[in-house]
């Protein structure tokens, strides 16, 4: 919806003919400068890809390119770093925490956006105030909860897949993110579902979600991608490499990796792929929903 | 009534979950940062120690004026709901007593929640050896739970609490359905809010300060603090007032405006004075991990923000005129953004890399330089270009090499992002505006100068924000790039509280620290809200 606008503003014409010049001469000078911008965006991606290719001593000779790729080299950083397990388990946190994250944040947003009832302005500014607290904040107070509810309840917390996904399981972001949706759906609806004997719950499942895909795909992305990319909380709650992450993986094996950098830029690359390529896939999703989000919040 | 529950029940899940792990914390780092605690043992209670540690005496000052400004909050809000409700002829008094029940309610949760806290807290030092299972736990955590002081402080605060509510709801329920005077509860409920913080705040001030005097007595050493106080509350006092001054000297007539700047200037030089004399020797005072920290965070934010910014808006405005193939720029644009920073920060890791066969050694030996050491070099800047011949002090020094490296790899990371939200913000402008501007005959800088600006800056004001709160909460990619041949020159606030956290295992330190940046945080937040009310331009 906002490609349509932006492209919508045209160069003016151009009539004379040292005008048309100019013109000529100024789109050169844009396409330079944006080529130039985009280049410096993906340099440093060639050059991951191109160094996971080589040797050691290519690597480490400063060579920018490898003379016969070295494919092993990814099996080898795979094998050697327990990706598949890092893989796994972030894909296992992922899944648990956004799964959680949509339903949660799905009634809260509904209820801020189609239900009436007291104290609604109070706790929706309470919930956005939370944006503003560093995460700092609340390392030591759920570290300690956390290990805390570990001893209470039957299993244990840390070092464990409810340290690492409950606590995402509702944000304030996810939130304010699918109420700006719920919120556009006209109050007919409601009205006709009502005639229909539909109560809220049934509104919210067979008519408000299924015409807010668009924001609850752009939630499981930053969901995705905020899952992927975790490694303070990580770092704090888990211990061994049963429950760790991929981010947290990749940065204990980039030590343990040491001088094979042509083996650090393969695990580099194993751990981007995914994102890189859903990125691809779903980059609408991703750019408007950052657009969106960001203007108005 | 039946829709009223339903809504509390929708929301419950997501409240729990962000009460519990967003909120919660709040209280309990507060808690948490007036303990000794250390080595996951918690420790005795200090007061203000693990401040007076990070900022020294500082943090009296500090906590003055926190309070002063709640007093001044919430006189704001009473004044302004009592001008209004004048206007407008509404009965707003009678919000009043429910308003500050419902205060009191909540200031007594909180005391709660401060009572249990300790007492749960204490639970595993309970458990030692054979008897520390799970069944103990679990009953001693019952026990606690029905301790009569943690029950009576329970209901209490529940009883007030329900009491306001009860009596705001039948005054609601009372009123007509249009009644406009139903918003007067907030207002009254803030106010009651900050005061009852406010005047907290004040007594546990003014306790810390008798015992940090009587500690100073029994040791015999003489206690600087009032002095201090009163020299560095009268230096911010001063530039406030020269701020001020310089703020009404802009719309008044030349001479008065002449005569308010001088006296603005005056009181800026001082203030400036002032502070310049007795700053340094309470920051000597304090940790100087965490002053180092916050320098570096200052460095970082002056260093990319502007820059990051710049080259957002020029690349957003170039990629606003018809140009092909504009979703293919903004995809690969955006692509340092989404990719997991672990992994570009391991590739910058090798491009700032101090092997001299690294890609920008070898760049700078192609021009016949010396290797640099980048993300390894602790020396400044500043200090660097000038031969490191003079001894430049920390800040003149600048920001060591290995912290612009990074820095670099920050403006990478961002410049998508923000070229993203600047065309959606650009997509946002009127195309009417640059017709009437065309038919006017303003050229292209022109139309940029005075269409595209002024009508952006909401959207630059949300972004230089955002920036900013987010180099003071930024971890990963620093983190990552941290090498320890720099000397700590790169650690912002966040990295240094993690470490005082996980390598030092200083639960309350860290914690006070943490709540140290939130404050910075939040003053940043209030002080970019003045600025962009005056200057931002909403349509």
């Amino acid at each position: 919806m906002a490609n349509e606008a932006l492209a919508g503003r045209a160069l003016r014409p151009s009539q004379t003919d040292p005008a048309t010049r100019r013109a000529a001469l100024n789109q050169a000078i844009i396409y330079t400068v944006l080529i130039l911008g985009a280049a410096a965006a993906i340099l440093p991606f060639l050059y991951t890809v191109s160094v996971s290719l080589m040797n050691l001593t290519e690597a480490t000779g400063g060579r920018a390119l490898p003379s016969t790729p070295q494919w092993t080299n990814y099996t080898e950083a795979w094998h050697d770093a327990q990706f598949s397990l890092y893989f796994m388990n972030s894909v296992k946190i992922t899944l648990i925490s956004v799964g959680g994250a949509v339903v949660f944040c799905a009634l809260a947003a509904y209820a801020f956006a189609q239900m009436e009832f007291p104290g609604k302005s109070f706790l929706f500014t309470l919930l956005l105030s939370t944006l503003m607290l560093p995460e700092a904040i609340t390392w030591v107070p759920n570290f300690i909860t956390v290990s805390w509810l570990g001893r209470i309840s039957p299993i244990p917390w840390i070092n464990n897949w409810p340290s690492l996904t409950i606590p995402f399981m509702a944000s304030a972001f996810g939130i304010f993110l699918l109420r700006q949706f719920f919120q556009q759906i006209p109050r007919e609806l409601w009205d006709s579902a009502q005639i229909d004997g539909s109560g809220h719950f049934r509104y919210l499942i067979t008519v408000v979600l299924p015409l807010s895909t668009a924001a609850v795909m752009t939630l499981v992305l930053f969901g995705f991608v905020g899952a992927w990319n975790a490694l303070a909380w990580p770092i704090l709650v888990t211990t061994s490499s049963d429950w760790r992450p991929i981010s947290y993986g990749l940065l204990v094996f980039l030590d343990e990796a040491g001088a094979l950098l042509h083996l650090q830029m393969a695990g580099a690359i194993i751990t981007m792929l995914p994102i890189v390529v859903l990125y691809f896939f779903t980059q609408r999703h991703f750019i408007e929903g950052i657009a969106t989000t960001g203007l108005k919040g | 009534m039946r829709e009223m529950l339903l809504a509390y029940s929708f929301l419950a899940p997501a409240f729990i979950i962000i009460g519990l792990f967003g909120l919660f914390p709040l209280a309990f780092a507060a808690y948490e940062s007036t303990l000794r605690g250390l080595n996951k043992i918690v420790g005795s209670y200090d007061g203000l120690g693990n401040y007076v540690k990070a900022v020294d005496n500082l943090i009296y000052i500090i906590n003055f004026w926190l309070a002063v400004g709640l007093v001044y909050f919430a006189v704001s809000m009473i004044a302004r709901a009592v001008q209004e409700h004048r206007q407008e002829q509404t009965n707003a008094m009678r919000w009043a007593l429910p308003a500050a029940l419902t205060a009191a309610g909540t200031a007594l949760i909180a005391r709660f929640v401060f009572i249990l806290l300790p007492e749960m807290l204490l639970i595993p030092s309970k458990l030692r050896g054979q008897n520390n299972t799970q069944e103990a736990f679990r009953s001693l955590v019952v026990e606690t739970w029905w301790l009569p002081k943690v029950q009576i402080a329970l209901w209490i605060g529940v009883v007030f609490l329900a009491a306001g509510a009860v009596w705001a709801l039948l005054i609601n329920r009372q009123m007509p359905k249009d009644g406009r005077d139903r918003i007067y509860f907030m207002p009254f409920f803030n106010t009651g809010i900050c005061l009852i913080s406010g005047a907290a705040l004040i007594w546990f001030t003014w306790t810390e300060i008798n015992a940090a005097y009587a500690e100073a007595l029994e040791e015999g050493v003489g206690l600087e603090l009032w002095s201090q106080i009163v020299t560095i509350s009268a230096g911010f006092l001063l530039l406030l007032l020269a701020w001020r001054l310089w703020e009404s000297a802009r719309d008044r007539s030349s001479n008065m405006g002449v005569a308010l700047r001088l006296v603005g200037a005056v009181a800026l030089m001082a203030g400036a004075w002032v502070l310049i004399a007795e700053l340094p020797r309470v920051v000597a005072a304090g940790d100087e991990d965490w002053w180092n920290g916050l320098m570096a965070t200052v460095f970082y934010v002056l260093g990319t923000v502007p820059i990051q910014l710049g080259l957002a808006l020029i690349l957003a405005a170039l990629l606003f005129q018809k140009i092909r193939g504009q979703t293919l720029f903004r995809v690969l644009y955006f692509l340092p953004y989404v990719a997991p920073f672990v992994g570009t920060a391991a590739v910058f890791r090798i491009i700032f890399s101090n092997r001299p066969t690294a890609p920008l050694n070898s760049l700078l030996d192609l021009f016949g330089a010396e290797p640099l050491l980048w993300l390894s070099e602790p020396a400044g800047i500043i200090q660097m270009i000038t031969g490191g011949k003079i001894d430049l002090g920390p800040i003149l020094s600048g920001p060591s090499l290995a912290l612009v490296a990074i820095m670099i790899y920050g403006t990478w990371t961002y410049v998508g992002f923000d070229t993203v939200i600047f065309l959606a913000g650009l997509g946002a402008i009127p195309n009417e505006l640059y017709e009437v501007a065309d038919i006017d005959g303003a050229g292209g800088w022109a139309q940029f100068r005075h269409v595209t600006l002024p009508l952006l800056s909401p959207t630059i004001y949300f972004l230089s924000l955002y920036a900013v709160i987010g180099t003071f909460k930024a971890f990963n990619h620093i983190f990552v790039l941290r090498q320890a041949a720099a000397l700590g020159t790169t650690d912002t606030a966040s990295i240094v509280i993690f470490q005082a956290f996980k390598r030092d295992t200083r639960y309350g330190y860290a914690s006070a620290l943490a709540i140290l940046l939130l404050l910075i945080i939040m003053v940043i937040t209030l002080v970019n809200n003045r600025i962009a009310s005056r200057r931002v331009f909403y349509g």
